[in-house]
């Protein structure tokens, strides 16, 4: 327990002393930052991937979770390091796309990172509670226009936040900041049961976020964001529905350093990454959670989440939400 | 199937050693954890998760259960022996356990706390055990309306913490609620009193300010006045705790069990304000109200209960609904999802095994953890022992790596140090601590609540009356006011005579 912290603090004495070339990197251990907090879905997500990540880069992964401001903390501890690839920080859609697409007083964006892998996605699922009397999405929006609809969320600026939003949107929804009502909550489990005791109407989230509500009959899906169906969800997908536009609609997780992230560098990772994805106990757990897993190397990262923070920034824009204070 | 046939199952998981093992572990690694100030109960589970990555899903439950509670009880053993809480629910055990360490009296109050805290340990997983479905529906009618009226009430117990002066409290309480302010607005997601600093937005950590508002005021005196302490008794003392002491606190301790079952049971309240409204009933309802404060016993007792009481209820929101009842389960819950359970009312079909399993670990736990922590405050006495101008600089460290440790962030650590010098000019000015950290823990609560209660209705403020459970809280938090307010007039009345 204590060792990780010797770790860290040793890591910091050799960076003091050493300049090395590139060719030997790593030749001491990575510091990780998790910029969420234990036990949530990007601390499972990313202790699931360093065991075979460690093997891969051949030194230790000395995971830290630095939590705080929706992912903003731990962010802003990465991007202020050094752009040596001895800290890196797990990335999240929330803290990197949906936040810097809101928030304009937000420490960091885009720029400040260089993404060196994206591994997991996340389809995100609306669900609703069974006794509500909302079978599908085409109620919902009725219930909508009716007025009265609220949804829930771990957050301002976070994912559920603007999946409601954006789902509300797409089916049609004029205005729908007026129309629906959004009661952020403290947290992704808050905001499940939110939904479950009737303080909200309707929330959009990780589908793994919600499998277990799913699972039990607590919580009833109406849509799933993807292409294709989710195991366990026994709902529409966007596609189905006619709505293609939501497939950009999803969570992930990556890596990312500092900016200044030397193209070497984020080239080993590409290559470690592509060793540690193939791993059958990792594919097997990331799975069962409802995870999928798909790997892009440094250039697709980038490109993928740019994307979708274009797409979340233009809605923002349009519909006036960005948060200026 | 028959019950008989699921302890069966169920005992076919636990009845071996490498489930008494992880238990054991857990429960030794948790005291020590809980004792380190700085390593609260939290952080000792979080450090624990990864290593139950690779066990089979009922030892490593079991063993994050055990740092857990076994991190509630050595929470206690800091917070009597040097004001400093080990964890944030011990910070109710300072009032009297502190003054009673003073008085050379360390041992009983650890011994009570021992006593108190496995007593409300067995409660708490009874309640578990026998009434967590019904519990968790109650817990279900929990909106923020209900959460608002209930905030409110505990808001009370200031009253019960101020110590003389009721004045004095209130400017304590308030010095708490607007330091609880810094942050994002829950609302609009704005910076409020950031400054413009990015280590600001995620608001003061909360083991930072308690360590600074508790420890460093002590550290602090100790610097100023180093040979103040000298002459007075301290070392553990000859006292232990007796049975007739048990007796006498029983009716605190089942009534500080209660409390903690109750706001256990209910998503996203904790142990601090359990052990708070616990130990505040107990004052208001003793025949030694005058003592409390100074080295009461029944004090730590309800504290302890107060804490303990809530360890085994959280789990009720977590197996029945599948929903982290606080901090610590919302750690243990990623326990759960790593081997692929989903807590929730199917597990109690799917995974029955698991399930029972489970009540009988912790029902194990709690004798476990009454030897475990004997063994502990036989083994923590020497620090009684040792001089204060030895212990203080040691305490001072421990502090500064525990909360470093916390968020790896050393911005947290000057924020221990400016909460150290406030807490000192507090101390200097007789302003007592407590009501500014349970401000600092509730207040958020209650700015969120009611926020959340408005935009459900559209700004109608009825709906803070919304059902009985609303009235029961406003009724009784009236009740409570009326009482303190005529309280202080008699007080004065005393006074002028």
């Amino acid at each position: 327990m204590k060792f990780t912290k010797l770790m860290s603090a040793a890591a910091f004495a050799v960076g003091l002393g050493a300049t090395a070339a590139w060719a030997d990197y790593p030749e001491r251990p990575i510091n990780m930052v998790i910029p969420y907090g234990a036990g949530g879905a990007t601390d499972i997500s990313a202790r699931t991937i360093a065991e075979p990540l460690g093997s891969a880069v051949g030194k230790p992964l000395v995971m830290a979770n630095v939590t705080g401001a929706g992912g903003a903390t731990g962010s802003v501890a990465v991007q202020n390091a050094r752009a040596d690839g001895y800290t890196m920080l797990f990335a999240r859609v929330g803290s990197h796309s949906v936040n810097p697409a809101m928030k304009a007083t937000l420490p960091y964006t885009l720029d400040d990172f260089r993404f060196v892998t994206v591994y997991e996605i996340n389809p995100v699922a609306c669900a609703v509670s069974p006794s509500s009397g909302i079978n599908s999405m085409e109620d919902l929006i009725a219930k909508v226009k009716e007025g009265g609809v609220t949804y829930s969320s771990s957050g301002v600026g976070s994912l559920l936040h603007i999946a409601a939003v954006m789902v509300l949107d797409e089916f049609g929804v004029e205005n729908p900041l007026q129309q629906a009502t959004h009661i952020p909550q403290k947290g992704g489990g808050a905001a499940a049961t939110a939904v479950l005791n009737g303080t909200a109407t309707f929330l959009c989230t990780n589908s793994s976020a919600v499998a277990s509500f799913v699972a039990n009959g607590q919580l009833k899906p109406i849509m799933v964001t993807t292409a294709q169906p989710v195991v366990g969800f026994d709902a529409p997908t966007a596609n189905e529905l006619g709505k293609p536009a939501l497939n950009q609609l999803v969570g992930w997780t990556g890596i990312a350093g500092p900016a200044g992230l030397p193209d070497d560098v984020a080239d080993k990772w590409g290559a470690w990454m592509a060793a540690a994805t193939k791993d059958a106990g990792f594919l097997e757990k990331m799975q069962a959670r409802g995870s999928v897993i798909e790997l892009m190397d440094p250039a697709a990262a980038n490109a993928f989440i740019r994307g979708q923070y274009t797409k979340f920034r233009a809605l923002v824009d349009r519909l006036g939400m960005r948060i200026e204070g | 199937m028959s019950i008989y046939d699921s302890i069966l199952l169920g005992l076919s998981l636990v009845a071996n050693i490498e489930a008494f093992l992880s238990l054991f572990i857990g429960i030794i690694v948790g005291v020590i954890g809980g004792a380190i100030p700085g390593l609260s109960a939290t952080m000792a589970v979080a450090l624990a998760l990864p290593f139950t990555f690779a066990m089979a899903p009922i030892n490593g439950i079991l063993l994050l259960l055990g740092v857990y509670k076994g991190g509630i009880f050595g929470g206690s053993i800091p917070a009597i022996l040097i004001k400093t809480p080990g964890t944030p629910a011990s910070s109710a055990t300072i009032l009297d356990g502190y003054p009673m360490a003073e008085k050379g009296e360390a041992g009983r109050a650890l011994g009570m706390a021992l006593w108190a805290s496995c007593t409300a340990d067995v409660v708490s997983n009874l309640a578990l055990i026998i009434f967590a479905g019904w519990l968790a529906s109650f817990a279900l009618n929990f909106g923020p309306p209900e959460f608002f009226a209930l905030i409110l009430f505990s808001l009370t117990i200031i009253a019960g913490v101020s110590g003389d002066s009721l004045l004095r409290g209130a400017l304590s309480a308030i010095a708490g609620l607007l330091l609880a302010t810094v942050g994002l607005d829950l609302v609009y997601g704005t910076n409020r009193f950031t400054f413009g600093d990015p280590n600001l937005m995620g608001g003061l950590n909360f083991i930072a300010v308690l360590i600074g508002l508790f420890a460093m005021p002590e550290v602090i005196a100790m610097a100023w006045d180093p040979t103040g302490h000298l002459g007075k008794a301290r070392s553990l003392g000859k006292a232990w705790v007796t049975f007739a002491d048990y007796k006498r606190c029983f009716k605190s301790i089942i009534r500080g069990s209660l409390i903690g079952v109750f706001l256990g049971s209910i998503p996203g309240i904790g142990a601090a304000p359990s052990a708070f409204l616990s130990y505040s009933e107990a004052r208001r309802t003793s025949k030694n109200k005058a003592n409390f404060g100074k080295g009461e016993i029944e004090g730590v007792a309800a504290a302890e209960a107060g804490n303990n009481g809530v360890a085994g209820a959280t789990l009720i929101p977590l197996l029945a609904l599948g929903v982290p009842g606080d901090v610590i389960t919302a750690i243990i819950i990623g326990a759960f999802m790593i081997h692929g359970l989903q807590p929730g009312p199917m597990m109690f079909v799917l995974n029955v095994d698991i399930i029972y399993g489970l009540f009988m670990g912790l029902i194990i736990s709690s004798v476990l953890l009454f030897f475990v922590g004997s063994v502990a405050i036989r083994g923590f006495r020497f620090v009684a022992d040792i001089p204060k101008r030895i212990l203080m600089p040691a305490v001072l460290i421990l502090c500064i790596y525990g909360v470093f440790a916390v968020n790896n962030n050393i911005f947290d650590v000057g924020v221990m140090f400016a909460m150290g010098w406030l807490g000192y000019a507090m101390l200097r000015a007789r302003i007592p601590a407590a009501p500014f950290l349970i401000a600092f823990i509730l207040g958020p609560l209650l700015e969120d609540n009611f926020r959340q209660s408005t935009l459900m209705s559209g700004g109608d403020f009825t709906i803070f009356l919304r059902g009985p459970i609303t009235w029961f809280f406003w009724a009784l938090t009236i009740v409570t006011c009326i009482a303190i307010v005529r309280g202080a007039g008699r007080a004065r009345k005393a006074q002028k005579m």
